[in-house]
């Protein structure tokens, strides 16, 4: 909005106009805030407004390190958000819930990648906090998906099985316990991770197991 | 104690459900007369803390609070999400369910953020034909609370109050009365809170709010991460006497969780506090309406 243009008429109009500002503050001219809000005794419109741009943003990267404790452990948490704000930047929420914030974040990330240039040389870490992301999503929908508790399914219905470049297992289930685990080496695993009395069990496989369990699923959906 | 509201039970004092309190809460059974949920936080859940829930449900009344109905958004009404939401009311047998008045987010997007509204005509009648959709979906009374707000827009022809009494009587709703953020907001928008507490229709006022905030000099933010300030129990004796007594009383805390037995404290605090007011109120003084500093006075040690 230019500084000399009137403020958005009606509400449709100015709910647009104060999202398109609090998701990409850059949106909003110098002059932008002061046709549409009031400032305060102590405050210019334009800061009153910034305290929803920041809060939007501090509340989402609060919630990406909720649901990722152990990509927060690799990266440390200023790498993290950094992460984590540039993929809510690009895929803002559509859920009313939050528990599914993250649900693209590891496809965001392979998008992303800085080492898919021509010339470039695949960075092994890269690979590692990819799959450390893709586990962390299956734990967590593991522990608050259906499970055998009540009867009304199965450990199988809980069953997702995974493959990782690197035993990320281990290393969440650290972190999980308060310890300050060193980054795994490259060792590529095949997870099952099912839930048993409300708990997420972990178990890595040998090759032969994990495909016969593969092939008794009905279905293949699993990443793998 | 007085009337219940709106049809609803008289819970008394309650506390948020919290997941690190949940171990203490079903070990030890403490004394709160409900709890409350923050809605979405059970939606996608049928887990471990689903399944505490359901413990903790048989034990005690909950009710429901949500913080993406977005009764003010211009965007369609989501009936998916209304239809999770009563499933969930109805497994915990809720006897209301409240939100904010607010809007979230429009064209699809959720910034789960409360974001304010402009006080128009226009808002007005948008939120309460929304509102009376949800309470026949819900099938039970929706609660909507003030929340706490860093800008008022230049559109807005109405105060918060006068938007919020006509809402509840335009949509025969109920009022969730959050006491802190009408501390906040009075700070943030230079208005009174008294006068604010005085002019809210008191007989709509089903539930109230108590929570701490966080003070930067130029606004205040709501927190809900510290104990509940001073300023803002002084104004809970004011909407206690002019409520009568009759609503339920909630603490909520979501930062910086103390032990269980530490927001028991606070909310005897609360009981003792409105017990103190309701037994000044029931003698007659002939006096005019209260005022924070007479209700204060009247608390004694409870202050």
């Amino acid at each position: 909005m230019a500084d000399d243009a009137p403020g958005p008429a009606g509400l449709a109009a100015v709910q647009r106009w104060m999202q398109a500002v609090i998701l990409d503050p850059a949106e909003a001219g110098p002059g932008a805030a002061d046709q549409v809000v009031t400032a305060s005794r102590r405050l210019p419109a334009r800061e009153r407004l910034r305290i929803y741009q920041q809060g939007y943003r501090m509340r989402l990267a609060e919630c990406m390190r909720s649901l990722h404790p152990g990509s927060v452990h690799l990266l440390g948490h200023e790498i993290f958000d950094q992460f984590a704000l540039e993929y809510v930047d690009a895929h803002p929420s559509r859920s009313p819930t939050l528990a599914g914030l993250s649900d693209g974040f590891a496809a965001h990330l392979g998008r992303t990648r800085p080492d898919t240039a021509p010339g470039a040389q695949r960075e092994a870490w890269i690979d590692l906090l990819i799959d450390l992301v893709r586990f962390e999503r299956v734990f967590a929908e593991v522990l608050d998906g259906p499970g055998p508790e009540d009867g009304s399914g199965d450990a199988p219905s809980s069953l997702r099985l995974f493959r990782a470049c690197a035993p990320v297992h281990t290393y969440l289930a650290a972190v999980h316990r308060g310890l300050d685990p060193d980054p795994p080496g490259q060792r590529p695993v095949r997870l099952a991770a099912f839930r048993r009395d409300y708990t997420v069990v972990t178990r890595e496989l040998s090759p032969a197991a994990y495909g016969r369990l593969l092939a008794s699923r009905a279905t293949d959906d699993l990443p793998t | 104690m007085g009337e219940a509201r709106l049809g609803t039970p008289r819970l008394g004092y309650g506390v948020g459900l919290r997941t690190p309190h949940l171990a203490h809460i079903r070990e030890h059974r403490p004394p709160v007369g409900f709890f409350e949920i923050i809605s979405e936080n059970f939606l996608d859940c049928r887990g471990g803390r689903r399944r505490a829930l359901e413990e903790i449900a048989a034990h005690y009344p909950v009710v429901l609070h949500g913080v993406s109905l977005s009764i003010g958004s211009t965007d369609p009404l989501d009936f998916g999400y209304l239809r999770r939401l009563k499933r969930l009311a109805d497994e915990v047998d809720a006897p209301w369910v409240s939100d904010h008045v607010c809007w979230t987010g429009v064209l699809g997007v959720h910034t789960h953020d409360l974001l304010p509204l402009p006080f128009t005509e226009e808002t007005l009648a948008h939120v309460a034909a929304r509102a009376r959709v949800v309470q026949d979906v819900l099938e039970r009374p929706l609660a909507l609370e003030n929340p706490s707000s860093y800008v008022e827009f230049r559109a807005s022809t109405l105060t918060e109050w006068e938007f919020l009494a006509r809402l509840a009587e335009e949509a025969d709703c109920g009022l969730l009365l959050d006491v802190n953020n009408v501390h906040v907001s009075a700070f943030n928008h230079d208005f009174d809170p008294e006068r604010y507490l005085r002019e809210l229709p008191h007989e709509r006022v089903v539930q109230m709010h108590l929570a701490g905030h966080t003070d930067y000099g130029t606004h205040i933010i709501d927190t809900h991460d510290a104990p509940v300030a001073e300023p803002v129990w002084e104004l809970y004796r004011l909407a206690v006497e002019l409520t009568g007594g009759g609503a339920a009383t909630l603490l909520e805390r979501d930062d910086k969780l103390p032990p269980f037995p530490e927001l028991l404290a606070e909310l005897d605090r609360a009981r003792a506090a409105a017990g103190a007011v309701t037994a000044v109120s029931s003698v007659p003084s002939g006096s005019s309406g209260p005022s924070v500093s007479s209700v204060a006075a009247g608390s004694g040690s409870h202050g």
